[in-house]
């Protein structure tokens, strides 16, 4: 059985978390850098799991079980912070958000 | 050869259904894209083997999460962001040379561990039982500590949740929120 070599897992993986960081950049709306932020965590798993099947253990299965709790928390904190942005300040763009900076 | 045919098919998939993601201006279609784009990361991990972690992929990423998305896109007015355009394109593909000097980075670190670390202890043990029970097995032996620290994870953020999302009219003593 041919497997699927380690480079086309690393290659997807690039790809996937060089979309992921270009939408944390070119979104505006707040909710929508978060999704990117999933795309880019997504990208990493892809990249455990792959260097997983490559080498034939299950190391990396365990960190991507983790890395999926973690995004659970993530997108609970992440979308709590973002409901309260708007129910005290009326504001769902990243662009108004503007009171740290300098 | 067939796994080959599958793993492109998804790998395709899965980066146009990302491109929608960051893309397409409706935050509506940008969800169902994410919907999208998180199965079919689940289907390579079908490809790889790791049938534990496609599962809970789907049943964790691609109904939980999915859905509390859209649970909070209810919560904010989502309209008025149609008309906006996106910014900063020129700079967010500029990040691209870095991110590939980074994996490059990893790449090199990887082999590098790989080659010179103490290799098939536990392989034997691996071809014998089932990819669920392997991880299982790992889980609660290696890496029991970080399992436990992970639940405390959740746990504190369970409560900054309910903390950051709790309704109060004056946050501070002067009012301001």
């Amino acid at each position: 059985m041919k497997m699927v070599p380690l480079e086309a897992y690393l290659i997807l993986s690039l790809l996937l978390f060089g979309l992921g960081v270009f939408g944390m950049i070119v979104r505006r709306n707040l909710v929508a850098i978060l999704m990117s932020t999933e795309l880019a965590l997504n990208a990493v798993n892809v990249a455990f799991v792959g260097a997983d099947s490559h080498l034939g253990l299950v190391d990396g299965q365990v960190f991507a079980l983790f890395i999926i709790a973690l995004a659970a928390v993530e997108a609970a904190v992440g979308l709590g912070i973002i409901v309260a942005i708007f129910r005290l300040r009326k504001v769902e763009s990243s662009d108004e958000l503007t009171d740290m900076g300098g | 050869m067939m796994q080959w045919v599958a793993f492109l098919f998804f790998a395709s998939m899965t980066l146009l259904s990302a491109l929608g993601v960051v893309l397409l201006p409706n935050i509506i279609y940008v969800i169902l894209s994410l919907l999208s784009t998180l199965v079919m990361v689940a289907g390579i991990f079908f490809v790889a083997g790791a049938e534990l972690v496609g599962a809970l992929q789907l049943l964790i990423y691609a109904v939980a999460i999915a859905v509390f998305y859209v649970l909070v896109l209810t919560a904010v007015p989502w309209e008025k962001a149609l008309k906006k355009d996106s910014h900063y394109r020129v700079e967010g593909v500029l990040t691209f040379p870095i991110l590939l000097a980074f994996y490059l980075e990893i790449i090199l670190v990887f082999l590098l561990g790989i080659s010179v670390s103490p290799k098939g202890q536990i392989r034997e043990f691996i071809q014998n039982l089932g990819n669920t029970q392997v991880v299982g097995s790992i889980l609660f032996s290696k890496y029991f500590f970080a399992f436990e620290l992970v639940s405390l994870v959740l746990l504190v953020g369970m409560i900054g949740a309910v903390i950051v999302g709790r309704r109060e009219d004056k946050t501070y003593e002067d009012g301001s929120p």
